[in-house]
Formats: C-alpha cells, sequence, structure tokens
C-alpha cells in the first residue's frame, strides 16, 4: 500500500519501466533510484514529454513497418510510443482495407500527437481520419443507404463498451441507426475529410425517420433520450454526436466512456485482470477517474498519472516465485521484440530492417509471426490480449526471434555483442548468470529452481566448475545461449 | 545446488527417452498416450467464416414456394442492376440430378446454391453435404466479438462455462498429457479455448521446428534439456498464466520433434494434391492442406501425431460495402469460391487417404446479414445457414428458412428467431447442430452435453431453447 509520495524500491522502479516503456536498463533503473524518485514523481517525469511529429515514413506497408520499428528501437520517450500502440489498438485500423499507407501513417501521427491530450478531442479527430473513414465506411455511409459499420463500433469499441460492468447494454440497435444518421454525408477529396451536404440525412427530407435522437432507453438521458439535430445538423453533428456520448451514465450512473478507457489503459499498464468486472476492480477504475476527474476532463494525462501512482499499478510488481494470487501480464509481441531490441542494443539491418542472425527475417516479419503486425491488426477489435498472445505458433516465433539475436554475429551495431552486457572475465557461473539477468532488466523475476537449471545449463550439469568467456567457442555457445535461453523462457514472456 | 549431468537430464525427463533427439524421444511418456476412445477413428473440423458470411446469397430462394413468397420478398431486398446484390435465379446452382432435393420443405421454395459454390454443390450432388438453415439463437446480438463469442462458447443464455463448446468437450476427454487439437492459425481459435489439454496452433507444419543456434550445435541437446526444464518448472507454477505458457512450451516442444517431418511425408507421397492445392492458391487451400498433412500423418501412424479436431478460419465476409452479386471478381463470390473450391478438394483428398467417411466438417459464421440491402452491400444480421460435409453426413436440406418477407422482420430488419412448434419458419437453434454433432458424431452421452457443453436455457419455450433436438439427421 502507497501513496503517490511513495518512494520507488529497485522492483518497483524495474516494473515502471517495463509497463511504460521497453524494458528495465539498468542504468535507468539506477537513475530513478538514485534520484529518490517518488511514484508521484516518477510518474510526472515519464508524462512530461511534448508529442513528437514523428510519420512513419516510407513507398508501401512493409517499409512504413519498419520506419516505426526503427523508431521504436531508438524512442526517447518509451512512454508516448507505449501509448500509441495502446490507441492503434483501441482504434484498430487495417491497412489491407483501408488500401492507402500514407493514410495510416497519417493516422499513426495523429494519435502520437493526441496520445495523451484530450479523450474528446481524439474521438473528435478520429471521426475525421481518413484511415478510419475508409476502414469503418464512413465514405460509403450515404442518406439514402446508410452504413452502421463506424456508428456501432464508436459505440462498442471505442466509446462506451457493449455492457457496463453489471452485465446490462449501453446502446440498442436504434441507437446505431441513430447515430449511423450523423455520420452520413462524409467522403475523403484528395484524402481530406469533406462534408457533402448532399449526402446528408436532414431530418426534414426524411420525415418517417423521425427525429434524430439516440439514448432513449439505456444512457440516463430519460425517455426522451438525446437529440443531436438540436444543436444544428450538417458537420458538426459528428462533434456534437461525441458530447452525448461522453455525457452518457451507465446503470451505475457513472460516465460510460470515462470507465471504459480508463478499464482498457488499466488493463492495458497494470494487468489483464482489470477485463474482469467485479466490484473490487471496478472500484479500482472509479478511483482512478475519481482521482484525476477524467469524467469530466477527458485529460488522458491525468488519467495514466493517477493510474502510475495507484497500488493496483504497483500491485505487479511482484517479484518471482509468484504465489497464486499475482497478477502478470503477457508481453504483447511488439514489446518483446523492441525490448529485446534495446536491452541488447542491437540495431536492425537495411532497408528491411532484419535481424542478421539465424533466419534473418526482418523484426516486422518476426512480430507478425507472433501475431502483432503493425498498422494490420487482425480485426476492428484490435488485437487479443494476455493468454491469446501465447500459442505453439507464436511461442516457437519468439523463440525463433531470440534465436535469430543471439546468432547475430556480424559486425557492426547490427551484431549481438554479449560482452558489451557482461564482463568476459567473470569466470564463476553464478556470477555470469547474475550480470545476464542484470542487464536484462530481469533479476528479480527469476525463481531459484530457474536459476539452478540455467546453472546447469552453463556448468554442463556442474561439470564445469568456471568458464572462460574469453574462449571464442565458450562464449558463443555458452553466453549467448544463456541470454537465448532466458529469451525464450515461459517466465520471461510476462512481466 | 548443482545438479549431476545425468539428473538433470532425468529430470528433464530425458533419459528416459534414451538418446536427446533421436527416435526413442518419441516414446517419450508425455506424448505417448494417442487420442481418447470417445472419437475412435474420427475427425472433426470447424471452419470459420470471419466477418458474418451473407446466407441469403448463400443459399437463395430461386421461385416463390407452395406456400410462400420468399423470391418476391428477396427481389424487393435485394436490387438487380449497379452495386445491387440479386442473385438471378438462372445463376444459382439448383437441385443436381440424382442428389437431395434442394427446396425448403415447410414452404415448398426451390432452393439454390451461389454459383461462387460451384465445388460445393457438386459434392452436395453426391449427398456429402448438409445445409442447416436459420441457424440462430434468442435475442441475436450484431456485434460481431459478441456473437462469434456466443458461437465459439454455445452460451447465448448468460450461462458461465469455461471455454469454448468444443474445448469443453476436448477438456472432458483428454488430459494434461495428451495434444489432441491443432488450429490451423497463429491464434487460439475461441471454441477450443479450455486449460486441461493441449491444442498446437500451427500455419504450417514445416516450420514448427524448435530453433536452435545453428553456429554452435554441439550444446543443443543442454539447450533443448533446460528450456524443457524450464517449461516443467512454470508448468508446476501456482501462477496460472505462467502455468498456462509453460504447458504451452512443453506441448510446442515436444510437437515441434514430430510434426515438420509432415511436410515432406506428405510431399513425397501426395504429389498430386499437394499441386492441386497449389493450383487453388488460396490461403484457405493452404489450410486445408496442412490439415490433411497431419490427417495423413495420423492415417500413416507417424509418432506423436494424434490429433482429432481442427479449426481453421477463412476471412473478409464484413461486406458492409463492395459485396457483390455474382460479378466474377466481386468480394462474395471470390469468398464462396474460395470455400467451395478447397472444400471439394480436401474432401478428394480425404477421399483418396481413405478417411472421408471418418471427416466431418462444420462451416459456420457468427452472423448472417441484413435482409435488405444497402448501398453496395449489407450490414449485420442474425441467424443463417451452417453447412456439414463429409463422407457419412446424410446430404440434403434441413431446418427452415428464414421468413425473410418485409412484414415479417424485427425492427432492425432482421430475420426473427422463433422455437414455436407449428411455426413453418422455426429457427434451428445452433445448439442443436452442436449438440448433434457431439452425440452423433462425437460420441458424448446427451446428459453429458446438456450438463457440461450446452446447457439449456429457461424461459418461453417458444422464444427459448428449451427443448433440445440432438438428433437433427445430419449425421
Amino acid at each position: 500500500m502507497g501513496d503517490e509520495s511513495t518512494v520507488l524500491t529497485p522492483a518497483a522502479a524495474r516494473h515502471l519501466l517495463r509497463r511504460t516503456g521497453f524494458g528495465a536498463p539498468a542504468k535507468e533503473v539506477a537513475k530513478i533510484l538514485q534520484r529518490g524518485d517518488t511514484r508521484g514523481s516518477a510518474a510526472d517525469r515519464l508524462l512530461s514529454f511534448k508529442p513528437a511529429a514523428f510519420q512513419p515514413a516510407g513507398k508501401d506497408l512493409r517499409l512504413r513497418q519498419n520506419s516505426w520499428i526503427k523508431y521504436m528501437i531508438g524512442a526517447k520517450n518509451p512512454l508516448q510510443e507505449k501509448l500509441v500502440l495502446f490507441w492503434h489498438d483501441h482504434f484498430a485500423t487495417a491497412a489491407s482495407k483501408v488500401g492507402d499507407v500514407k493514410m495510416m501513417a497519417v493516422q499513426n501521427r495523429l494519435l502520437r500527437r493526441s496520445c495523451k491530450g484530450s479523450f474528446r478531442t481524439l474521438l473528435q479527430e478520429m471521426n475525421r481520419d481518413p484511415a478510419m473513414m475508409e476502414f469503418l465506411d464512413t465514405v460509403r455511409n450515404r442518406k439514402r443507404t446508410p452504413n452502421e459499420n463506424y456508428a456501432r463500433e464508436l459505440c462498442e469499441l471505442f466509446g462506451l463498451g457493449a455492457k457496463d460492468a453489471n452485465g446490462s447494454p449501453n446502446y440498442t440497435q436504434e441507437d446505431v441507426v441513430q447515430l449511423a444518421r450523423a455520420f452520413t454525408g462524409w467522403r475523403l477529396d484528395r484524402d481530406k475529410p469533406l462534408f457533402d451536404e448532399g449526402n446528408h440525412d436532414f431530418t426534414d427530407e426524411y420525415p418517417e425517420r423521425g427525429p434524430k435522437v439516440v439514448f432513449s432507453q439505456v444512457g440516463g438521458f430519460g425517455p426522451a433520450g438525446r437529440s443531436f439535430a438540436s444543436a444544428g445538423e450538417g458537420p458538426q453533428e459528428i462533434d456534437t454526436v461525441i458530447d452525448i456520448l461522453l455525457a452518457h451514465r451507465d446503470s451505475d450512473g457513472r460516465h460510460t466512456a470515462a470507465r471504459h478507457v480508463a478499464r482498457r489503459l488499466l488493463e492495458f499498464l497494470a494487468h489483464g485482470a482489470f477485463a474482469e468486472t467485479t466490484p473490487e476492480r471496478t472500484a479500482v477504475v472509479d478511483s482512478v477517474i475519481a482521482e484525476s476527474g477524467f469524467d469530466q476532463s477527458w485529460d488522458v494525462q491525468a488519467l495514466l498519472r493517477a493510474i502510475l501512482v495507484s497500488d493496483a499499478f504497483y500491485e505487479t510488481a511482484a517479484a518471482a516465485p509468484y504465489g497464486a494470487a499475482a497478477a502478470k501480464s503477457v508481453k504483447w509481441p511488439v514489446d518483446f521484440v523492441i525490448t529485446t531490441m534495446r536491452t541488447v542494443g542491437l540495431k536492425t539491418k537495411g532497408r528491411e530492417a532484419y535481424v542478421d542472425g539465424g533466419s534473418r527475417r526482418s523484426v516486422r516479419s518476426h512480430m507478425a509471426a507472433m501475431g502483432q503486425e503493425l498498422f494490420e491488426p487482425p480485426s476492428v477489435f484490435g488485437w487479443e490480449w494476455e493468454r491469446s498472445w501465447i500459442t505453439s505458433a507464436t511461442l516457437l516465433a519468439r523463440a525463433r526471434f531470440a534465436r535469430d539475436v543471439i546468432a547475430a554475429r556480424g559486425s557492426g551495431g547490427t551484431s549481438f555483442r554479449p560482452e558489451k552486457l557482461v564482463d568476459l572475465s567473470l569466470t564463476v557461473p553464478g556470477a555470469i548468470l547474475d550480470a545476464t539477468l542484470d542487464a536484462l532488466g530481469v533479476t528479480d523475476q527469476v525463481t531459484p529452481e530457474q536459476r539452478t537449471i540455467l546453472l546447469d545449463y552453463l556448468t554442463d550439469g556442474g561439470v564445469r566448475t568456471s568458464l572462460d568467456l574469453a574462449d571464442d567457442d565458450t562464449r558463443n555457445r555458452k553466453l549467448h545461449g544463456l541470454f537465448g535461453l532466458l529469451l525464450q523462457s515461459p517466465a520471461h514472456q510476462l512481466h | 545446488m548443482a545438479l549431476t549431468r545425468r539428473r538433470f537430464l532425468s529430470r528433464s525427463g530425458l533419459l528416459a527417452a534414451g538418446s536427446v533427439l533421436g527416435p526413442s524421444l518419441f516414446a517419450h511418456p508425455l506424448v505417448r498416450r494417442a487420442f481418447a476412445e470417445t472419437i475412435g477413428d474420427r475427425y472433426f473440423i470447424s471452419l470459420f467464416l470471419d466477418g458474418g458470411n451473407d446466407g441469403l446469397n448463400t443459399v437463395t430462394p430461386i421461385t416463390n414456394g407452395s406456400s410462400a413468397t420468399l423470391r418476391t420478398a428477396y427481389e424487393a431486398a435485394r436490387r438487380a442492376g449497379g452495386g445491387g446484390l440479386r442473385l438471378a435465379a438462372g445463376e444459382l446452382l439448383g437441385t443436381p440430378s440424382g442428389a437431395p432435393t434442394l427446396e425448403d420443405a415447410s414452404s415448398g421454395t426451390p432452393l439454390g446454391l451461389h454459383p461462387g459454390l460451384s465445388g460445393l454443390h457438386r459434392l452436395y450432388g453426391q449427398g456429402k453435404v448438409a445445409v442447416i438453415q436459420g441457424c440462430g439463437y434468442p435475442d441475436y446480438s450484431l456485434s460481431h466479438e459478441e456473437s462469434r463469442e456466443i458461437w465459439e462458447s454455445g452460451l447465448p443464455g448468460g450461462t458461465t462455462l469455461p471455454g469454448g463448446w468444443l474445448g469443453r468437450y476436448l477438456a472432458a476427454n483428454y488430459g494434461g498429457s495428451d495434444i489432441p487439437a491443432v488450429n490451423i492459425r497463429s491464434s487460439l481459435a475461441g471454441e477450443f479455448r479450455q486449460s486441461a489439454t493441449s491444442v498446437l496452433t500451427i500455419d504450417n507444419v514445416r516450420d514448427f521446428g524448435f530453433p536452435y543456434d545453428p553456429a554452435f550445435s554441439s550444446d543443443r541437446d543442454e539447450k533443448r534439456a533446460a528450456f524443457f526444464a524450464l517449461a516443467e518448472d512454470a508448468v508446476a507454477s501456482p501462477q496460472s498464466l505462467l502455468a498456462h505458457v509453460g504447458t504451452s512450451a512443453r506441448a510446442t516442444l515436444l510437437s515441434s520433434e514430430s510434426y515438420p517431418a509432415l511436410h515432406d511425408l506428405y510431399e513425397a507421397d501426395r504429389a498430386t494434391f499437394d499441386a492441386a492445392y497449389d493450383g487453388l492458391g488460396t490461403s484457405l487451400a493452404g489450410d486445408l492442406r496442412e490439415m490433411a498433412k497431419v490427417i495423413y500423418g495420423v492415417v500413416t501412424g507417424q509418432p506423436n501425431v494424434n490429433a482429432r479436431f481442427f479449426q481453421a478460419v477463412n476471412g473478409g465476409y464484413d461486406t458492409h460495402s463492395d459485396q457483390g452479386a455474382t460479378q466474377a471478381d466481386g468480394q462474395h463470390t471470390r469468398l464462396h469460391r474460395e470455400v467451395g473450391d478447397a472444400i471439394e478438394l480436401f474432401y478428394q483428398d480425404c477421399e483418396d487417404m481413405g478417411v472421408a467417411d471418418k471427416v466431418c466438417v462444420l462451416v459456420w459464421s457468427e452472423f448472417s446479414r441484413r435482409i435488405g440491402q444497402n448501398d453496395n452491400g449489407t450490414d449485420h444480421g442474425s441467424q443463417g445457414p451452417a453447412l456439414v460435409i463429409g463422407g457419412a453426413v446424410n446430404g440434403g436440406i434441413y431446418g427452415n428458412h428464414p421468413d425473410i418477407r418485409d412484414a415479417s422482420l424485427n425492427d432492425d430488419g432482421n430475420t426473427r428467431y422463433s422455437q414455436a412448434g407449428g411455426d413453418p419458419f422455426r429457427s434451428t437453434d445452433f445448439r442443436d447442430v452442436y449438440g448433434t454433432i457431439l452425440t452423433k458424431w462425437l460420441n458424448m452421452p446427451d446428459a453429458q452435453v446438456l450438463s457440461s457443453i450446452l446447457p439449456v436455457d429457461g424461459g418461453d419455450p417458444n422464444h427459448c431453447w428449451t427443448t433440445p433436438n440432438f438428433d437433427l439427421g445430419f449425421v
């Protein structure tokens, strides 16, 4: 139990760095401890960045994926990229349907620019985001033939969630139909959103459709619902709709959108158990909202700060061995890959951005094999998190990536050089293991049993009592091998 | 405490197997257990059409029937001409000669398959395809995710049982050291979710080998032993997520030593079929070929290859726009062709392997689409047809066509679910389809299906699933 003035322990510092960035390099941990950071001061420092204007470049999807990957490997503010990934998943948009990689890159920049700003603004920007308008058919939603695709997902995924914590639906099919009317008449003109009055559903023209009213059954507006035409019909309707959506209340009388986003962020930053709608979890959701005033200000940065000083967040700092109740999360493939590259100081090679060892695959194809291809979420629901990340196919893909990393034996920055991470003059197996764990930032995440197994590996079951790491063969097998095993091990897939 | 090398290998279960990577590993006690007795020598395949397949343009009224004007209603809902989705009567594939009549019995409506489904239609002509019309559940969800989860779990009623419907079946029949199922994809299919036994996910068997450092292979055995020991250690963790990763890692390592060889075996022995899948060139054809490789491994008794349950998915059915009617380059035609052609070839492959009568394929989607079209596509709908294919399947049409007449649609423009006894448009609850498969194909007793897989709904018997029928007759 603690609060924002609680001073960070080494384990807490490592946890904070792992969750808000890509791994916990020893140097960064040391800085936090040296400064004597508290939960509050560490959160403020992490959140103080000014969003960059970066936009992935390249003429095709492959190159844009590579561009983003390289940017993440070198990112000065890893939290910014973590948040872009979160919003990419939240507003899942797939290049394969959008069909225009430039639009995907523009959306990526939008998500970066607004990654910790106002959620209200972000929703309004997404309404007009060209990639999103293509992906969920806003550009094909016309007054004569309305298309419900975007309106439905705005409710179900982006804004409210299908059901609230009590299992009550947050909206009806009629609400989707009504909301879809607001989004009629938009198209793209030279890749820019353009309101096309002639295709917009004006109430006068369709008296049989009745007034534009939503949430007359659920949403806390009472039987009259809420009209979005009353603020004037036209291009501004899609902005009005966001305000109505944000004013929506669930069956507990709470702001539905605030709970939806806060719960998702807690799942992302703390652990997956926040997907459960138990009263205990919901109470945490409500407390970070109350703490931050998110349901009034919609300020994502304030919400993030409240999460990053909460006990719920630090609860997952548990060191190994984990008890039955320990809350852990499965690393996203992007996290696993970028963390590894950054931690061992490995650069990608060439235009294809590949790992220069083993199968010599590009980093993006390694990630895709692990189940996460950037700009290609599997559906509008984004990626499935936690347990779903782990299957035999994805475990092999993770193992293959780890193997390629330790087999990268070229020269320069694209080769794996353990001598930069571990002092080669060490000879005692236990000391070599400790140095390796420290280099990977997982000192507190390995159990005594796992240590025994890894030491057995290093010593060939106790046959060797000391190792000469300066010897090429010993180093190449045992030290490279130890890094590989640790990266491949089941425990390392969690954080 | 440092273990001796001998003790270390012994603890990792490797000494019992003799040499680490040699053939005797295949006698490893963890993988020796064969499939459970319940399914005998049969196979079951779940094929998911992801995104909501337009059932009305899959099995379509050709003319009005003797007691209902479904073709008239169809033509009112689906326009002809540019952007129109109407399938002309003359294009539809009707009853093939000598085959079970393609007709909705209760309304006397002649039905036809979409012309893209010509491969499936040929199988229908041989009596190997059952079309089960109007499969749904009460209060249909129009959300992809919710409806898919309902079909995956088999639980529309809010009952909470863990995992997917097939997962619960597997959990009841297989143990922690069995590997009874393979999903041809990299993510686990929802209907297979459970935590009692191992379901592999494999994109392709050739690449399913475990990656070792190729340059320094001299301590490959030690790396293998250490990875196995780390997996076993994780399996024993009280923390369920770590135990899950451990179980998965263990099954993966063991299978990675038996599955990759299936590729070369199939390529060598079944070159003609191998080339025929290439000829189709679709991702679904490729996925069904991976299943065929595993089935061939089981048929020829390859060590540690015991999978009996499979899953594949074909995506792209969320045709809100540019759905196309029968244009060769239209989305829906292409999707139908992918499925019809790949299933026909897979069936022939199974026939040639001598297991066509042992294979049963269920084709399903999370919902059908809106009866009335939009500009040039369709929004989300409710109940739709499921298909069951296999040598032992009783081909024909089952269930009733949904009532698509405008006046009968609900406020959303979708067809209504009904369980009323005398209703000529009575729906087939999708759980009756599952139940028939579980009891008649997978030999699970009715009572066990009801208690642990598919609990009945409470409520109004005209509107809820209160009287299951686990003998629809298609198998």
